[in-house]
């Protein structure tokens, strides 16, 4: 890649300001991890951006290649470490497409409470750091409260806080405890107030709307263009999303919620307040889901015992290919495997969601403000570990 | 002071020079130990309030009793660290910038009266004094963001510099309007003033939106949220004193809260009676009395400083722009004018 030009003094003739080289990050407390972001400045205005990754490279593809179906699952964990149960959720449903098997009944519906539990920590994170980024420190720490609740209900099936590897192909790992549903409703509960205290703080503060309202406007057609996925899409107001359209989980097309579209609520369609707003609605669906889901958790197996026979050596699905794709929090997480009848797959590719939104960032970048930017970087929400890979 | 010199010449029996560099000697080191005191209690307390609006503790160990000796632990800490300077920094400006920045705040505390007659210097153009010296900081501050030789310090000089004194012009307009009604820039006059007749917020509706201008505009001037934009932490990792670390980042630290408690008093002192209290009459009580009156409404406004911090994002830098000019400084000339019909007719607002 090449580095941004600088104008000298002698290109333009008319009165103008020295342009400077600014790069954000890696090490910048709002990049969201080790992003680095070359700018070229004219005062305070962004003139050209250059997006640069690969800091946190770690090969995961390739050690998808290297080692067997069932242990690169906590593999997946560490790509979007915000989502892990989405992840990993991906991953074995793309194993189990490869096997041609599907998890029973109890652990369809288990998956869906874990998952759409960990969208709501994983978008907590996304409210609170955005609080962060926009000055307001408080927001952040009413997110994380949240958040430890989540990851307490987590860790009781699963044993982990963070990375969970608890969905795994043919099932989830564990049982959930007897008072494990209630705990979740409880929750739910308690989750309704505080999200409308969110709002109180940060939502509908007059200067965040101002900061965040008509930046980084992107138009409906760019989004699609560009391959966004998720929030960041529907932000700009296509109503897409992988659960309601193509439901790769079946329990899935048996619950009722609504897709959060941008409308242009405080300017412009597809500005980062939409973005914000949609992760902020999509919250509240989630508990919906949740909800509906622990009303419908039947008994039975947690795990496909034909396939946990097999796990005592490692899974030899047929020689073949498949390809799927789930709705993360960030967007479309998709796996594609290719088998060739050993044990482990002989190609393995993701593709990522943050990777792809975080493409429109040096288009939407020039001609904002350095404070915009930040703004902008923010309402992507991107991370890095899956970013890089 | 002038107690003082008294005292020197009356009981040690020394010439009047050496009296009078005692006096001065006296009342700055107890100033500087006030301002360093202060500023430790400040921190401590802005951690507090910080960690309770965000469902934390804040420190809670350190000395004991909710961690009260945290600050001294960090300043004793900021003491012993090493004294790093950039290889490509201005060394003479990287050194002395601290020292400008804190020195401008420190000397608007000579002309702060904290009670009858405790005060070193009763300069009798005083409001004038504080806002012309304190202003002395934002050449520190540009000193600073220039020696540094890092692009983030230089941005965070630069924002400092267009909104300092950009909102020293409504903060002077609206500091007029307790001068117009008492005819005297002599903050123990007002003080007096206040007595005789009243807090000068309840003399008219102006005066109300006047001390708000003001509070404000000395919120932007401290680089308090939501004005930060100086030292943006998300933007510009710390602003004009990234590269600076040890005790030399500690004085632009001592300084923020020093400018804090100058700008709060002001608006205590201007506004709302400085050590006067409605229904008794402090004069007639010992003169510390007088001095907790005005520090308690001087920590009340520092609070709301605070919990205005800990509360809202950060504005833009147009958006401050636009904010001092297009709205603070109309509205800071509607009331000087306002003001102005309403004492030259003699109206009041309330019976008082």
């Amino acid at each position: 890649m090449e580095a941004l030009e600088l104008y000298t003094v002698d290109d333009r003739a008319d009165l103008y300001t020295e342009e400077l080289k600014l790069n954000l990050g890696p090490q910048h407390p709002s990049t969201h991890g080790v992003l680095r972001v070359e700018l070229k400045m004219d005062g305070e205005i962004i003139t050209a951006s250059r997006a640069d990754i690969g800091y946190l490279h770690r090969c995961a593809e390739k050690i998808g290649e290297n080692v067997s179906y069932l242990q690169f699952t906590p593999y997946t964990d560490r790509m979007d470490y915000l989502a892990a149960c989405n992840n990993e959720l991906a991953w074995s449903l793309t194993v189990e497409k490869l096997l041609g098997v599907e998890a029973p009944e109890r652990a369809q519906w288990l998956r869906v409470i874990v998952c759409e539990l960990n969208r709501i920590a994983s978008h907590l994170i996304a409210f609170g750091t955005y609080g962060i980024d926009m000055g307001a420190n408080t927001p952040f720490f009413y997110a994380f409260r949240e958040r430890e609740a989540i990851m307490a209900l987590l860790e009781r099936p699963s044993g982990g806080r963070m990375l969970y590897n608890y969905v795994r192909p043919g099932g989830v790992a564990h049982d959930i405890d007897e008072a494990w549903l209630p705990d979740v409703l409880a929750f739910c509960d308690e989750f309704e107030r505080r999200w409308a205290e969110y709002n109180q703080i940060l939502t509908t503060n007059r200067i965040f709307i101002g900061r965040t309202a008509n930046v980084g406007v992107l138009p409906r057609e760019m989004a699609l263009a560009w391959g966004c996925t998720g929030p960041v899409l529907r932000g700009s107001g296509v109503k897409w999303d992988l659960r309601r359209d193509v439901p790769y989980l079946w329990p899935y097309e048996e619950l009722e919620f609504d897709v959060p579209v941008g409308e242009g609520t405080h300017g412009t369609l597809g500005d980062c307040w939409d973005r914000y707003w949609v992760r902020m609605r999509e919250m509240m669906e989630s508990v919906r889901i949740i909800r509906q889901a622990c009303q419908r958790v039947p008994s039975g197996d947690f795990m496909d015992k034909n396939l946990l026979r097999q796990y005592k050596t490692p899974l030899k699905p047929p020689r073949g290919e498949a390809y799927l794709r789930c709705e993360n929090p960030r967007g479309e997480l998709g796996f594609y495997v290719v088998s060739e009848g050993g044990t482990s797959p002989i190609r393995c590719r993701a593709r990522g969601p943050s990777f792809c939104n975080l493409s429109v960032l040096d288009a939407l970048l020039p001609g904002c403000m350095i404070a915009d930017g930040v703004a902008i970087i923010g309402s992507l929400d991107i991370v890095l570990g899956e970013v890089d890979r | 002071m002038e107690a003082l010199i008294g005292f020197f010449t009356a009981q040690l029996h020394v010439g009047p020079t050496l009296a009078l560099s005692l006096a001065y000697a006296v009342c700055i080191g107890s100033l500087l130990g006030f301002v360093t005191v202060y500023a430790m209690f400040a921190i401590w307390m802005e951690r507090k309030v910080a960690a309770h609006m965000q469902v934390r503790f804040g420190p809670m160990e350190t000395g004991g009793w909710h961690g009260w000796a945290q600050s001294l632990a960090d300043a004793v800490k900021l003491l012993f660290k090493e004294d790093l300077i950039p290889r490509d920094a201005n060394k003479v400006m990287f050194w002395m910038a601290p020292a400008v920045v804190f020195c401008g705040v420190f000397a608007g505390f000579v002309a702060i009266p904290f009670a009858v007659g405790v005060q070193i210097a009763d300069v009798n153009l005083g409001v004038f004094f504080i806002i012309a010296i304190a202003s002395v900081e934002v050449v520190g501050v540009i000193m600073a963001g220039w020696a540094s030789n890092s692009k983030y310090a230089l941005f965070g000089a630069v924002r400092e510099a267009a909104q300092v004194v950009s909102y020293e012009v409504p903060a002077g307009v609206a500091l007029l309007v307790p001068v117009i009604i008492t005819g005297s820039l002599r903050l123990g006059d007002i003080n007096g003033w206040q007595e005789a007749h009243g807090w000068l917020v309840l003399r008219n509706p102006f005066v109300i939106v006047a001390a708000l201008i003001y509070f404000i505009a000395s919120l932007a001037g401290c680089k308090r949220a939501p004005f930060d934009l100086p030292e943006a932490e998300s933007e510009l990792v710390s602003g004009f004193h990234t590269e600076y670390s040890g005790m030399r980042f500690s004085f632009f630290f001592l300084e923020e809260y020093a400018s804090m408690f100058v700008s709060s008093l002001l608006v205590a002192t201007l506004f709302f009676g400085g050590w006067t209290l409605p229904f008794i009459n402090v004069s007639a009580m010992p003169v510390p009395v007088g001095i907790v009156v005005l520090l308690a409404k001087t920590f009340f406004f520092i609070f709301v400083q605070m919990w205005l911090r800990w509360t809202l994002p950060r504005l833009r830098v147009d958006q401050v722009m636009a904010l001092g000019y297009k709205y603070l400084l109309p509205w800071g000339f509607v009331c000087v004018v306002g003001t102005a019909i309403f004492e030259s007719q003699g109206w009041r607002w309330l019976p008082v």
